[in-house]
């Protein structure tokens, strides 16, 4: 019986598989590789099948190339053109072989009509075949096949240990600290920034800014330039004398009488005030 | 030496020897059925292939390597092979032409076939696989019903060296 087992694991690993893919061209005339091939390691491409029935004039010329992009490069991996001109349409039937061309090199397909005619019914397909466990970790069954889990499985801890309690301990500790000094970091960058702040609208307002020094030095070349117009009055260079202007003391407080006309605007002003504050109910 | 060589050389010249030649020639033309044909009854008095009447038409297909030195002689059946007895006369009618081509350039043969009494023959001037499909129609007397019973009837397809 381990004999039998044993076999069968090395057939499954040995073993190729031969396939042909779906009608490639079951939604249109353009098709995804991807969706059309198995995606396995080392897959290779043998054959491209294809068929379809031309609707044309038999005097018109039309071609139609049936194709793969280079997914490796520019151009086409695989192209095979049909010369319809001049001749009566009908239902075409190739096999092409392609020589085992790796799944890498096949991009996406089509077909492509030049000329007047229509394609009808069109059928791709594509032999292949590939070796199942070519890459172990393609399938779990392969010989060899290594479990992504157990390569980061973590080592058990034992959580009851001192050396993990103190570890533990510091590891918070060290957090909490590191937790304040960022905080104290936040709160200080956000005090210089405000500090800024001030001090350039303190600036701005006392003229001291790059701005207001620029301003000044042309106040004082259009200043030099007045003066030696000499149209400037006499008095704009005279001196005023300083000195303290104290308040000049107007009026006294005394008992003021309300006034009556003013009552009446008023009671006038409040009456009116009353009505529209009530319009909004009615 | 050299009369020993001599010597010999009499010696082989004096025999008398009958080689064989032996060749084998494979088939160039290759005849294979592709699909079985099926009749149709749309009306009790027709028998016939049409998919529109319910029939199959069937199909062969001939496999050529090398390119204008065959011929496809295809007939259409003018007899049934098995039927139930009949005591009336039918009539055969039927068509042969191109099902699919591998080659765009087949797809002349079709203008170019030559038909005559119940066979068509067409020159395979291209290399490779052509499809021929057989349409055929019996009409038992005048409106007249079929017999029940199990029908067949033979299509012909022959590869023949120009």
């Amino acid at each position: 019986m381990p004999v039998l087992l044993a076999y069968c694991s090395y057939s499954y690993s040995s073993e190729e598989v031969y396939g042909t893919t779906i009608n490639a061209a079951n939604i249109g005339l353009n098709w995804v590789m991807s969706n059309i091939l198995p995606q396995a390691t080392g897959l290779t491409v043998n054959n491209v099948i294809y068929r379809y029935t031309t609707e044309k004039d038999p005097e018109a010329d039309m071609l139609v190339h049936v194709q793969n992009e280079n997914a490796q490069g520019n151009g086409y991996i695989f192209r095979s053109t049909d010369d319809w001109s001049g001749l009566p349409g009908n239902s075409i039937n190739k096999t092409i072989p392609v020589g085992g061309i790796g799944i890498d090199f096949w991009g996406d397909g089509s077909i492509e009509v030049e000329g007047f005619g229509t394609v009808l019914d069109p059928e791709v397909y594509y032999t292949y075949q590939y070796v199942p466990c070519d890459n172990p970790q393609s399938d779990p069954e392969c010989p060899g096949y290594i479990d992504p889990l157990t390569l980061i499985q973590e080592p058990e801890i034992d959580t009851s240990s001192e050396e993990y309690i103190q570890a533990e301990l510091d590891r918070e500790t060290n957090m909490k600290s590191q937790k304040e000094e960022e905080e104290k970091e936040a709160r200080n960058k956000f005090a210089k920034a405000t500090e800024e702040k001030v001090r350039d609208s303190l600036e701005k307002m006392l003229g001291l800014s790059i701005g207001a020094g620029l301003q000044e030095a042309q106040d004082t070349l259009l200043h030099n330039a007045l003066v030696s117009t000499n149209y400037l009055p006499r008095g704009y260079f005279g001196q005023i004398k300083g000195g303290e202007y104290p308040d000049a003391e107007m009026l006294k407080d005394s008992d003021l009488p309300d006034n009556a006309n003013g009552r009446r605007v008023n009671f006038a002003q409040d009456i009116m005030h009353q009505k529209i504050v009530q319009s909004q109910y009615d | 030496m050299k009369k020993l060589f001599i010597l010999l050389f009499c010696a082989f010249s004096a025999q008398a020897a009958q080689m064989e030649v032996m060749g084998n020639v494979a088939s160039k033309c290759v005849v294979t059925p592709d699909t079985a044909g099926v009749f149709g009854n749309p009306t009790s008095d027709v028998l016939s292939t049409d998919p529109t009447d319910g029939g199959v038409d069937p199909v062969v297909r001939f496999d050529v390597i090398q390119a204008s030195s065959y011929k496809a002689r295809i007939s259409y059946p003018t007899a049934f092979s098995a039927s139930p007895t009949l005591n009336d006369t039918v009539v055969w009618t039927g068509d042969v032409a191109t099902s699919q081509v591998s080659d765009t350039s087949m797809s002349g043969y079709d203008a170019a076939k030559v038909e005559f009494d119940n066979v068509t023959e067409f020159s395979l001037t291209v290399a490779g696989s052509t499809w021929f499909k057989t349409e055929s129609q019996a009409d038992y007397g005048y409106g007249k019903a079929f017999p029940g019973g199990v029908y067949r009837a033979i299509v012909s397809a022959e590869c023949i060296a120009i």
